[in-house]
């Protein structure tokens, strides 16, 4: 599954003509055994103790009870049972990370199409815009929930609260963060707009790749800029569509600075998300077991969306 | 939004070419000028707006973080500062560790950079130019790495690292950084050593260079572009790391840039925060110039990393 990423993105554009393969896989006519394992060992042994390793141990651990002091308890999969079904928690901490996922996708995605759209009809200065849009990328979550705190906060009166009293809407001034009904949103539009730049920069690049020729006949045709942009220019950046959506997903799957220093899941659980979840079960409760059977949760749910993505996506392709 | 029947040749404007004007085409429509330059009009402003959005929130922070401590409490927040002062600047200095958290920052990203460099390469080299018999699967097993989160390695590295006294060092948070790294460094390496010509290697091997000759003298040096964007792209991720480092360490003389800053809200119960931006202010501005500085090489590694990734 995750060869096909860089597969499916590769038909965006041209490739190279693949010369024919000879039989050897090598591109030298000469190398030892050695030579591969020299090459290849030092970069998986760092993969392997740091990424799989840690995998593997995950899955060991989830089947056990443990706070790191007392003997390990062997539960089975007392861990997941508990999980899935004695453990409000993580219902809630799911639920609210599906809505996280939501905004960041609508404001990552949606608003980098609309903006990289727009893009490519500015006459100048284009250079000017991606390099001031991506700005926020750069700065650091600590610094970004930092920022974010003193914009949603009521007294002293933040950004957002003095744009309201401005437009005449002072009723709806708040502490977002401390409203249990607003605190997901603001816990997730910091994280939406910190990488909307960078989705625009991927769209913006494949959008200015479609060609012009297809544009033109299409119009000449009659077709309206919403047909263009739905018949031509969408079906050409798809496989683009689907990268992007996919880091964005994973991104906000995996989504933690934000939440964790913001609100730390709080008032209540109403911006817990597994991730945060997880890790504070892992440690502030410290209970390894248990964690690492949300994280392994974390990693399937990850997995899950990335073939749903390619499912969905793909097969409006081949109809 | 257009009228078709009416305008069956009018150029749009979304050229998708920067280098092309409008200029000839526009000459040809000459009656819908004024409809065009309006629209065009409105385009631009409607960009300049959310550009503002977008970046004002910046913008706010770098003028906070010259305020006075009454100003910020009291003050319009969107008014420029009544009165501009650096002794946010020396309060920063005073109550942090900030010299300190940039070093460690700079360790880390460099330290992380070249394991990610090297590995990366090693490995592309392995997977694409010597080849062997399951590279395929190989190669697989490291993509998977792409989406593979974080947060499952935290439990298991925490554990493993206490076992070995490795908690609370640079190294903790330089091998899981550039390990998560790697999949995504080693995908980039291997797609451009796939347009090495063949010929090249065959010469060389005609010289009687060996695979590491050939590495050393053809591969690394050629690689040098893909260097600078795999370094450039990472750099930015480990510099803001924040998990990884919260995580495994412990000691305030190990703190990077992203925990120093998490201190000064933590430490001081009632927040200084105009000091606290200044902090950030301060944090933000390195990257930040290598960022205005690079940013031509920094946006096109961004796009060749996703547009291949």
């Amino acid at each position: 599954m995750a060869e096909s990423v860089p597969l499916g993105v590769g038909a965006a554009k041209p490739r190279p003509l693949r010369r024919p393969r000879p039989m050897s896989t090598s591109m030298l006519p000469r190398r030892s055994r050695l030579s591969v394992a020299v090459f290849l060992l030092p970069p998986l042994l760092l993969y392997g103790v740091a990424v799989l390793l840690p995998i593997v141990q995950s899955l060991f651990l989830s089947l056990f009870r443990w706070d790191g002091i007392t003997d390990m308890a062997f539960v089975g999969i007392d861990n997941y049972v508990k999980m899935l079904t004695r453990d409000d928690v993580f219902w809630t901490a799911f639920g609210n990370a599906l809505g996280y996922l939501a905004i960041c996708l609508v404001l990552q995605l949606g608003g980098a199409l609309v903006v990289a759209s727009l893009l490519t009809a500015l006459p100048r200065a284009r250079e000017l815009v991606k390099t001031i849009y991506l700005l926020p990328a750069v700065i650091s979550t600590v610094a970004i929930a930092i920022l974010f705190q003193r914009i949603y906060s009521l007294e002293p009166v933040g950004l957002l609260n003095q744009v309201l009293a401005w437009v005449g809407l002072e009723g709806l001034q708040n502490a977002w963060l401390s409203d249990v009904q607003t605190v997901l949103a603001a816990v997730s539009i910091p994280e939406g707009w910190r990488f909307t730049g960078l989705y625009m920069l991927i769209i913006y690049a494949a959008l200015i790749a479609v060609p012009r020729e297809l544009e033109e006949a299409a119009r000449l045709d009659g077709a309206s800029w919403w047909q263009v942009f739905w018949r031509i220019r969408f079906p050409y950046i798809r496989p683009v569509w689907i990268t992007t959506t996919i880091m964005a997903t994973t991104f906000a799957l995996r989504g933690f600075d934000i939440p964790y220093l913001l609100t730390n899941g709080g008032p209540g659980q109403a911006s817990e998300l597994l991730t945060t979840y997880m890790y504070k079960t892992a440690f502030v409760h410290t209970d390894y077991g248990y964690a690492s059977a949300i994280s392994v949760f974390i990693v399937v749910e990850c997995l899950v969306a990335v073939g749903l993505i390619f499912l969905l996506l793909r097969r409006r392709d081949d109809s | 939004m257009t009228a078709p029947v009416l305008t069956p040749a009018a150029p749009r404007q979304s050229e998708p070419q920067p280098p092309r004007p409008a200029r000839p085409a526009r000459r040809r429509t000459v009656s819908l000028s004024p409809r065009l330059r309006m629209q065009r009009t409105l385009l631009t402003v409607t960009i300049v707006l959310i550009v503002i959005v977008q970046v004002y929130p910046l913008a706010w922070l770098f003028l906070t973080s010259f305020r006075t401590a009454a100003d910020f409490a009291g003050g319009n927040p969107f008014a420029l500062p009544s009165e501009w002062t650096l002794d946010n600047y020396a309060r920063a200095f005073d109550t942090g560790n900030l010299g300190l958290n940039i070093v460690n920052s700079l360790v880390v990203t460099l330290g992380s950079s070249v394991f990610i460099v090297l590995a990366g390469m090693m490995a592309a080299y392995a997977l694409q130019v010597l080849g062997f018999r399951f590279s395929g699967l190989i190669k697989a097993l490291f993509l998977l790495g792409i989406i593979v989160p974080v947060q499952i390695a935290l439990v298991p590295l925490f554990i493993d690292y206490s076992q070995i006294g490795l908690l609370d060092t640079h190294l903790s948070m330089i091998i899981p950084l550039a390990a998560f790294a790697l999949p995504m460094a080693i995908y980039l390496f291997s797609s451009f050593y796939e347009y090495i010509p063949r010929e090249m290697y065959e010469a060389a091997s005609i010289d009687g260079a060996g695979p590491y000759r050939i590495f050393g003298q053809i591969t690394f040096p050629l690689s040098a572009n893909t260097i600078i964007t795999v370094v450039l792209v990472n750099s930015i991720f480990i510099w803001n790391d924040f998990i990884f480092a919260n995580t495994f360490v412990l000691s305030d003389g190990l703190k990077t840039i992203p925990l120093g800053l998490q201190n000064y809200i933590g430490a001081m119960g009632n927040t200084d925060w105009t000091a606290t931006f200044a902090a950030v202010c301060v944090t933000v501005t390195p990257l930040l110039l290598v960022f205005l500085v690079l940013n031509k090489a920094m946006i096109s590694g961004l796009e060749s990393g996703a547009t291949k990734g």
